[in-house]
């Protein structure tokens, strides 16, 4: 009897060991190569392997895709001294018909294991989101598990891979690009971010909306204004440029910090608004079967900055005016965005649909199908008014 | 197996066992569920009259309950509409716990393969979950219930943190208008919701286990037992909708777990907070199926009237039978989806005709 106990616990102490192996599956870090952004862009010219002519023979769209690494070669701390690389990243492109066997054939030329739990950015070529569906673009992404939902969104002009370049050695764009996103809070020029997960929500609800712009010039990645992405098709409408961006920033209370440049009409000398807190409201009227809109914009702020000599800022007469200059300008924006969106692109990109979905879900009900149109032709007025608390330590 | 002086628990116990029981699967896809039905914002009201709904069936339950104190529903119903009528609806109710038991496993396999152990074989994952269930379910309602007792308070403080943790993504528009549409799209989502509180039907069992003096605080704790999944499950539908709007909802398979998935917080000392709410699904989903396991087996126990633990033992392997049962993912959401109505049946009209019956019988006597 004691006998088979004894075995019997021999027996257990010997499958515990198998268990206690721990981390099967684990990675090692220095053997991932660990990809922090993506870009897609349409490949146009001549393609090599025989997968890609088949593709181009059938007909189908061929997606470049760039996935930016980090591995622990590239990483300064990794390597020795003197023996700095010339790069902290590594970009690897390759050229397929979807995405994941496009990313499955990077395995012929990587050694590191791709890791994409790290991914930070996903950038979309213009040529691309003008031509494809973002829904079927963006499916394997939406869909993977190692890609999260956190991740940032841009539409690139020109090639989306440039976006992924810089001269510095150090830098990494995909890092790069998430901090200048955070730039969202202090200037009205730049979108608030887009992640992959609210983007999913925009592309099923077939309504138009923006993503950040970003372009090239000399090796050095600039913000430029917004792309406008269609809801009914999902592609790239048009662009609108950094002011317009301003004036949409106001409209649908996205402004939380940033500046308004006005001039003074006597001397015509700048003065400058910085926003501490601005508020919008837009308010959809329905008269039968006409539909108009009203954008009250509230904000308070301070004189940052002004080259009037004659006046100052002690004068309450001054701030008066400037307050009135300040209106006038941010007004100027407002219209000139909704020009360019109404008017030019005739989509609704800042959210004036969502309003009639919510005061007048019934009628939204019925004009959602078309509201693009509609909103082409809808009478916008609008509303400013500024109020100047403070003017910094100089009262010149 | 008669319950002797052990098998008792208090009053807290039993909330927190009705508690346990209704949080599962719940959780990670009642958003889309009620979503697809209802497709306006308004889910959250839905859920909340599903709790009602599941409130005033589980006070109906509790009822018929007190009427036999000492006795389960196996041994009850018996005295009420005879033998073999008894006996089948036993069969039954037996044949549900067991098989909500087996989807409970099998759902927590599929996440857990999809999110957490990629590449780990199924059964693997589903055996040691079973044997492990087994061994709690040994030791009885009491064990059962301690357990259950540390399980809700990290539920709680978790679900909570992960839960107002997402606020940084939360927008206000994404739920409003409030029926806008009217309330016909609302009552269209409430079945689904009331599905989403399986649950109170345990007291069916629990009622016999209290302590005699607490008998008839039961109504109290079968309330107090789904208003707080109830909270949950509005705190969930709310966060995840204002996250994601409808449309965002509508398309995700888990949509709680991408909620999580969809914001970061840097700085503290964990970025991502999907595997904390993981963690506490997985508690949950272990709860509810250790007690309808148990449920089961007590069953099968009184029916025959003979020991819980051949039955025990007997059980498991038909459990992982029907666990492994469905082909794909679609398949086990629509067998979730009958197990549902199964309850609807045995639990909304079955409690309520015997209660009328048992009323009846009691008039003449």
């Amino acid at each position: 009897m004691k006998r088979i106990q004894c075995c019997v616990r021999l027996l257990l102490v010997a499958t515990v060991t198998l268990l206690l192996t721990g981390c099967w599956s684990s990675k090692e870090i220095e053997d991932l190569g660990l990809i922090v952004g993506t870009s897609l862009d349409l490949e146009t010219g001549d393609v090599s392997s025989e997968e890609q002519q088949d593709a181009r023979y059938a007909n189908r769209q061929l997606l470049t895709i760039t996935n930016q690494f980090v591995t622990s070669e590239t990483t300064v701390s990794g390597t020795k001294e003197g023996a700095l690389p010339e790069k902290a990243y590594k970009n690897v492109s390759e050229t397929g018909d979807a995405v994941l066997p496009t990313l499955r054939n990077m395995l012929l030329k990587v050694d590191k294991r791709s890791f994409a739990e790290h991914s930070k950015v996903i950038i979309i070529g213009e040529e691309l989101a003008s031509t494809i569906n973002l829904q079927q673009t963006l499916d394997f992404f939406l869909r993977e598990l190692e890609i999260r939902p956190s991740g940032l969104l841009f539409i690139a002009q020109d090639q989306a891979s440039q976006a992924l370049e810089t001269n510095e050695p150090t830098k990494i764009p995909a890092f790069q690009l998430v901090e200048m996103m955070e730039g969202h809070e202090r200037t009205t020029k730049i979108l608030p971010p887009m992640t992959v997960a609210k983007l999913e929500g925009k592309l099923y609800s077939d309504s138009s909306f923006l993503l950040q712009n970003v372009s090239t010039e000399n090796g050095e990645v600039k913000f430029a204004g917004a792309a406008i992405i269609e809801g009914k098709t999902k592609k790239l409408r048009g662009f609108l440029n950094e002011s317009d961006l301003e004036g949409i920033a106001w409209m649908s209370g996205d402004a939380k910090g940033g500046l308004v440049k006005g001039f003074d009409e006597e001397s015509g000398a700048p003065i400058v608004y910085e926003i501490i807190s601005a508020k919008s409201k837009i308010i959809p009227h329905v008269k039968g079967d006409q539909i108009s809109f009203t954008i009250k914009i509230q904000s308070e702020g301070r004189i940052a900055e002004h080259w009037v000599l004659s006046d100052k800022a002690f004068d309450n007469q001054f701030l008066k005016k400037a307050e009135k200059v300040f209106e006038k300008e941010i007004e100027r924006l407002v219209r000139k965005a909704l020009d360019k969106t109404q008017h030019e692109f005739q989509t609704d990109v800042s959210g004036f649909g969502n309003k009639l979905r919510i005061d007048y879900p019934k009628v939204w009900q019925k004009r959602k199908k078309e509201w693009d149109q509609t909103f082409s032709e809808v009478p916008i007025t609008c509303e400013v008014k500024v109020s100047i608390k403070d003017y910094g330590t100089s009262g010149d | 197996m008669n319950s002797s002086m052990k098998d008792k628990i208090t009053t807290s116990q039993a909330v927190v066992i009705i508690i346990n029981y209704i949080l599962a699967t719940g959780i990670l896809t009642l958003p889309r569920a009620s979503v697809e039905k209802v497709k306006t914002p308004d889910v959250w009201i839905s859920v909340f009259l599903g709790g009602v709904v599941a409130m005033i069936a589980g006070v109906i339950i509790v009822k018929l309950s007190q009427q036999y104190p000492d006795k389960t529903f196996y041994q009850y119903n018996q005295d009420i509409i005879g033998k073999w009528l008894g006996w089948f609806i036993s069969a039954c109710v037996i044949a549900y716990f067991f098989t909500i038991s087996a989807f409970e496993v099998r759902i927590m396999a599929e996440v857990t393969s999809l999110f957490l152990l990629e590449g780990t074989p199924t059964w693997a994952i589903i055996l040691p979950f079973l044997w492990v269930g087994l061994y709690l379910i040994s030791g009885g309602i009491n064990t059962i219930a301690r357990l259950f007792e540390i399980i809700f308070p990290i539920t709680f403080v978790i679900f909570l943190l992960v839960a107002f943790l997402s606020l940084g993504i939360f927008e206000i528009d994404n739920l409003r208008p409030v029926l806008g549409l009217g309330v016909v799209p609302m009552l269209k989502g409430i079945k689904t919701a009331t599905l989403a509180f399986l649950g109170p039907e345990i007291m069916l069992l629990l009622v016999a286990f209290m302590y005699p003096s607490d008998k008839s605080k039961a109504v109290k704790v079968v309330l107090a037992g789904i208003a707080i999944p109830l909270l949950f499950y509005v705190i969930t539908v709310v966060m995840v909708i204002g996250a994601l709007s409808i449309e965002g909802v509508l398309t995700r398979t888990w949509p709680t777990i991408e909620l999580m998935r969809s914001f970061e917080i840097p700085g503290l000392i964990f970025e991502r907070f999907e595997s904390f709410l993981l963690v506490i699904w997985i508690m949950q989903i272990f709860a509810t199926f250790t007690i309808t396991y148990y449920a089961a087996t007590l069953g099968l126990a009184q029916v025959f009237k003979k020991n819980m633990h051949p039955f025990l033992y007997g059980l498991l392997p038909i459990i992982y039978i029907i666990a492994m049962t469905p082909k794909n993912i679609n398949d086990l959401f629509t067998f979730g989806d009958k197990i549902g109505h199964a309850a609807l049946i045995l639990f909304g009209v079955v409690p309520i005709t015997l209660l009328l019956i048992s009323k009846l019988k009691g008039k003449k006597a």
